[in-house]
């Protein structure tokens, strides 16, 4: 049976204690990601962008409605999604060969030596790791550390990746460069992709179409569609669409950034 | 200059062989200075003693401390004191650490066991061994046993605050990306608790070693007849000045080697781990 939609995110609702006060961060989201699109998910700064991913990742629950992977509810992490921090999270203590191949090296896996050996070496090349793999993440800049980490995340064969904000730490040309590199990856690989970010024009570069969220707490404002016709290159940037979609989406969130809702 | 190519592949990073070069430079520089410093200390110790401004006259001179550990090596198997205390040291906090790693393990996984365990660590771990060695003596009585109870004891509260507080200092993103994996609980703890956990470990047994080392006198002081606590209180006991000095200088000594060892072991166990360079 294969699911339409990959992710969805059904009526979700999630708030936090703070001191005496609840805080509602999510207030009924709803959205889905179909089978093979990427997907980004903007919004205003502490709207509760991560707290979407924690859910769908498996590493907090929701306290209302539910949260579909693939027809089944999450219920905690797995390996058949892949997750890529913002902080990269690759592990210091291991080379980056190794960080490559830990979740094939990990019991959930069950893989021979051989098509380990295969898949790792495979990423090391189509991340331009070639040189390094023998390295310790401490002897790598933040855009390798980040591509060791997207290498580990695929390696897997997840059916679902999420990132969250994974670029944010880095330069801005760094930055551009990882995009084009993701976006190569994923016309080859074809991966559902829920990536969260707060650069619109990030957003609109690598998606099939973009989740716009409210203010807290927070709601669908409008899903947004990318038509630019894949693969995209640099100066897809310029084009007068880019711009078109870009000065819509960044007057949505202006507004939401200004506009406080009350609880109903 | 790297700024000159443009492919992604190309973004700097420092390289590993140059950085250890640096390193190995810096270390042998390190030892000079430590040298130096221990000229100063010694130059000024000869000063003291042929002034004779402080101890009354009975700072006996560096040489004729020299002379002193020459004769007892030479003739009241001095050799053998070293020996005895050093095996003493080693177990004490072989034993020691080996029950405080998983017992840091726990405290730092569990918040509850830590709730209820961490009050007690820190009651025990501030009590001077010297206070117990009338109970140890009482329960164990005055042999090898009661001694090195003394040191475990020392070593393993040393040691375990070191391991629980670098243990719970796990950055939760690691387990949380391991999760994400697919990493059952044991597979945390195994791939990534436990490999983070190295440098405490290391950490936890250069304290151990340094407490062990100051409760060594202590240790020995119930009723041991050798090692070099023992050469110190008979030393005393005659008032054989210069020995008491070959006594503390040995003592020193081991401890500075012991640690500069581990160190060396640690440089080379984790050398993934990112230091600061000052």
């Amino acid at each position: 049976m294969t699911h339409e939609n990959v992710i969805v995110f059904d009526d979700v609702v999630r708030q936090f204690k703070r001191g005496r006060d609840t805080l509602r961060v999510l207030d009924g989201c709803r959205f889905s990601i179909p089978r093979g699109e990427f997907v980004s998910v903007i919004g205003p700064s502490g709207c509760g962008k991560s707290t979407l991913l924690n859910l769908a990742a498996g590493f907090d629950q929701a306290d209302r409605g539910r949260v579909l992977i693939e027809g089944e509810t999450v219920r905690g992490p797995d390996a058949r999604r892949g997750v890529v921090f913002q902080q990269y999270a690759i592990f210091p203590w291991l080379t980056v060969r190794q960080n490559i191949a830990f979740g094939l090296t990990l019991r959930a896996s069950r893989r021979s030596k051989e098509s380990r050996e295969k898949v790792t070496e495979q990423y090391i090349d189509l991340m331009g790791l070639r040189g390094f793999e023998d390295s310790y993440p401490k002897e790598l800049s933040g855009g390798m550390r980040q591509r060791v980490a997207i290498a580990r995340a695929y390696a897997t064969d997840p059916h679902v990746l999420l990132m969250d904000e994974p670029f944010a730490a880095l330069d801005a040309q760094t930055r551009e460069q990882m995009q084009e590199l993701l976006h190569e990856i994923q016309l080859r690989e074809r991966r559902s992709v829920m990536f969260i970010t707060h650069s619109v024009e990030e957003a609109i570069f690598l998606s099939h179409r973009v989740v716009v969220l409210t203010n807290r707490p927070t709601r669908v404002r409008e899903i947004v569609e990318i038509p630019i016709p894949m693969p995209r290159q640099a100066d897809t940037r310029l084009t007068s669409e880019f711009v078109e979609l870009r000065r819509h989406l960044e007057h949505l969130l202006r507004e939401e950034a200004t506009n406080t809702r009350r609880v109903a | 200059m790297t700024s000159a190519t443009s492919s992604t592949s190309t973004e700097t990073a420092p390289k590993g062989g140059r950085l250890n070069g640096g390193a190995t430079r810096a270390a042998v520089g390190k030892v000079g200075y430590g040298l130096f410093g221990a000229l100063l200390v010694v130059v000024l110790w000869f000063l003291i003693a042929v002034t004779g401004v402080v101890g009354n006259g009975l700072v006996p001179r560096p040489d004729e401390v020299a002379v002193a550990m020459w004769q007892r090596f030479a003739h009241s198997g001095l050799l053998f004191d070293l020996r005895v205390s050093v095996t003493r040291v080693l177990i004490g906090v072989a034993v020691g650490c080996l029950i405080a790693l998983p017992v840091g393990f726990l405290l730092a996984w569990y918040p509850r066991i830590r709730a209820v365990f961490e009050p007690l660590v820190n009651f025990f771990r501030a009590l001077p061994p010297i206070a117990l060695i009338p109970l140890v003596i009482v329960y164990f009585g005055i042999g090898e046993l009661a001694r090195i109870s003394i040191l475990v004891y020392a070593s393993f509260f040393a040691a375990v605050v070191v391991l629980y507080e670098g243990i719970s200092s796990l950055d939760p993103i690691y387990v949380r990306a391991a999760r994400a994996l697919g990493a059952t609980s044991w597979e945390v703890f195994s791939r990534c608790v436990a490999p983070a956990s190295v440098p405490h470990l290391f950490t936890a047994l250069r304290v151990a070693l340094g407490v062990s080392w100051a409760t060594l006198v202590a240790a020995e002081l119930i009723a041991a007849s050798r090692g070099l606590g023992a050469v110190i209180q008979t030393a005393g006991n005659f008032f054989q000045i210069p020995d008491i000095y070959v006594g503390i200088i040995l003592i020193g000594c081991c401890a500075l080697v012991m640690d500069y060892l581990l160190k060396v072991i640690q440089a080379r166990a984790t050398k993934w781990q990112e230091r600061t360079q000052r």
